[in-house]
């Protein structure tokens, strides 16, 4: 029971990335209707931009955190304003494309720092373990957890309260129709993706301590897909809870099925969601009142 | 006369390349990049006719080349003749397609292209754990291309071999893309509700294409096994697929001959690093990364600047 409960707090932490990943995703997609095949990429990015300053330039963790979180959301922006803005009401396999060209020219970049290529490096901090009573759990697990439920809350509160978020959700909501409001849409497309790449940062920064910072870290992009699509695509909330609910059940599935049943299980997951469920299982509860 | 002047038109740019090629690089090794060429344009075709024509979102092509090359390999390795797996091959190539296009029958655009991300990564996890045929992750010898106790060892019969191949599946494509099917597909590719009214069924064109597709992905594998002798789970991962999406692109997706068009630009790429790699100063010369650089550069270029491939109408 304890080697179940210790599997299931690993599951939902690692779930709670993919959750933040989907979700940066999500955001993208709802907002400007281009799909972003380099969260992954961008989440990679901010890892090494915290290791660069913390390690590299000796700057206090803190501070080389939210700086490489900030850089990574004006990279996002940037991007957008210069090759992304292109394939908005274009195929969605054009900005599967570009972002995937840009995906593999950070990657490029950053294997091309002869400190950076090849190794895993260690962010010095939730390295450590919490007792309670006999459950031991990984500060790294207990931090992300803490990390998704605070973030989670400031977007909902962001998205409710703010006249920024307002308007973001009007631009989803039919792009026509806000831009007659007098919503600047170009303006809320470049905050959604700077918005999506900071937050693919972050889970970066989160994962750090988990699997440590290398070049192909971003792979759990792949597994941030899954979520995002068993979610609906369109919904934010469904997106974390898909992602958590990959994570369990791929931490349940580690345990039960045979070795290497593990790594197939979001993607089995996905495809019989798909034939069963066309409209993702984020439909129902999009009806229900969420967003 | 007219036929003989349009294959000319289409076949002098590549003559042309082929005879600056082999006095720069050397007949052998010339011949050699053609045969790869020529056999990721087989595969090319496959995305040419899912993407360019069916207008579908297919991310896990290279899972279908893996098939096609796996059964091949494992063929072969059990004593059958090449040429008598090689049907086998594509089959298992089409199949494997008729199975990804499955979830097209009640999804659309990106969920659907996103199952086929899916399908592709169930099977290259499948290949890498199915130990006793496959020999896992740790990859499989494949045993050179034979027909009749006649070997294809020099590159000069390889390219040839590969040349056959693409013929008859530029011929095989051609004819379909004219035929009721293309048209189906194409109509598809528009509009999938005007489609249907007009009494063409989107799923059964999108299983048709998927399943042409997979069988030129097969071939393709199939090929690719002999030449390269060696295949593992991992060449034929997400990294592959997108290549051939790339490929597709650079081309362009509409027309059958933007599948060759691509396949020399992907082929040429790595080649056109090399050379750089001579000339740049120290470091640069030495970065890792300079290759991903460059191809995520080319395909971010070519989308934004050529939109429609080399092959394709001048915007």
């Amino acid at each position: 029971m304890l080697a179940f409960i210790q599997v299931l707090t690993s599951g939902i932490a690692i779930g709670c990335v993919y959750g933040l990943v989907a979700l940066s995703f999500v955001l993208i997609y709802k907002a400007t209707e281009t799909v972003s095949f380099m969260q992954g990429d961008l989440l990679m990015v901010g890892a090494f931009a915290a290791l660069g300053l913390h390690l590299g330039a000796g700057w206090p963790l803190w501070l080389a955190a939210a700086l490489a979180v900030a850089f990574v959301g004006v990279l996002g922006a940037g991007l957008e304003r210069t090759v992304l803005r292109r394939a908005i009401g274009q195929p969605h396999l054009v900005a599967v494309l570009l972002t995937f060209g840009l995906g593999m020219m950070m990657r490029g970049s950053v294997a091309s720092l002869p400190a950076a290529a090849q190794e895993v490096h260690r962010l010095p901090f939730a390295a450590d373990t919490y007792a309670i009573g006999p459950l031991v759990l990984a500060a790294s697990h207990v931090w992300v957890v803490v990390a998704t439920v605070v973030l989670a809350a400031a977007l909902a509160a962001f998205f409710r309260y703010t006249r920024a978020g307002l308007a973001l959700r009007a631009c989803s909501e039919d792009a026509r129709v806000a831009a007659l409001m007098g919503v600047p849409v170009a303006r809320m497309h470049t905050l959604a993706w700077s918005l999506g790449a900071a937050l693919a940062a972050v889970a970066g920064l989160l994962l750090a301590p988990v699997t440590f910072i290398h070049l192909n870290m971003g792979l759990i992009a792949l597994k941030a897909f899954p979520a995002a699509v068993l979610g609906g695509l369109t919904s934010l909330p469904g997106a974390l809870l898909a992602g958590i609910f990959l994570g369990v059940a791929e931490a349940v599935a580690g345990l039960l099925l045979p070795e290497g049943a593990k790594d197939v299980v979001p993607y089995a997951l996905l495809m019989s969601a798909l034939l069963l469920f066309p409209n993702g299982l984020g439909a129902g509860l999009r009806r229900g009142g969420g967003r | 006369m007219s036929g003989l002047r349009t294959a000319w038109r289409h076949l002098w740019p590549w003559a042309l390349i082929l005879a600056l090629a082999v006095p720069a690089m050397g007949a052998d090794y010339a011949l050699g990049k053609a045969t790869l060429v020529i056999t990721y344009a087989i595969a090319g075709l496959g995305v040419v006719i899912v993407v360019g024509q069916a207008g579908q979102i297919a991310l896990g092509q290279a899972a279908l080349v893996a098939l096609g090359a796996y059964v091949q390999a494992v063929l072969v390795g059990h004593g059958l003749a090449p040429l008598l797996a090689m049907p086998l091959a594509i089959a298992a190539g089409a199949l494997g397609g008729a199975l990804a296009s499955l979830p097209a029958r009640r999804l659309g655009g990106l969920y659907f292209g996103m199952s086929t991300l899916a399908f592709a990564l169930i099977v290259e996890e499948v290949l890498a754990r199915w130990d006793s045929v496959t020999q896992g992750a740790a990859g499989m010898a494949v045993a050179g291309f034979s027909v009749f106790g006649w070997r294809a060892d020099a590159t000069l019969a390889q390219a040839l071999v590969s040349l056959g191949a693409l013929a008859a599946a530029l011929l095989l494509c051609a004819r379909l893309v004219d035929s009721r099917h293309g048209r189906a597909w194409r109509a598809v590719r528009d509009d999938e509700v005007a489609a249907a009214a007009c009494g063409v069924s989107p799923a059964a064109a999108k299983m048709q294409a998927f399943v042409v597709g997979g069988a030129l992905s097969g071939l393709a594998g199939a090929l690719y096994a002999h030449w390269i002798g060696f295949i593992s789970p991992e060449q034929f991962g997400l990294v592959f697929s997108f290549e051939l999406l790339m490929l597709a692109f650079i081309g362009g997706a509409r027309r059958l001959g933007g599948a060759l068009w691509g396949a020399l630009v992907i082929v040429a790429i790595p080649q056109l690093i090399a050379v750089l790699r001579d000339h740049l100063p120290g470091d640069w010369a030495r970065a890792a990364g300079l290759e991903l650089v460059l191809f995520g550069a080319v395909i971010v270029a070519v989308v934004l600047l050529r939109p429609s491939g080399i092959a394709g109408a001048r915007p």
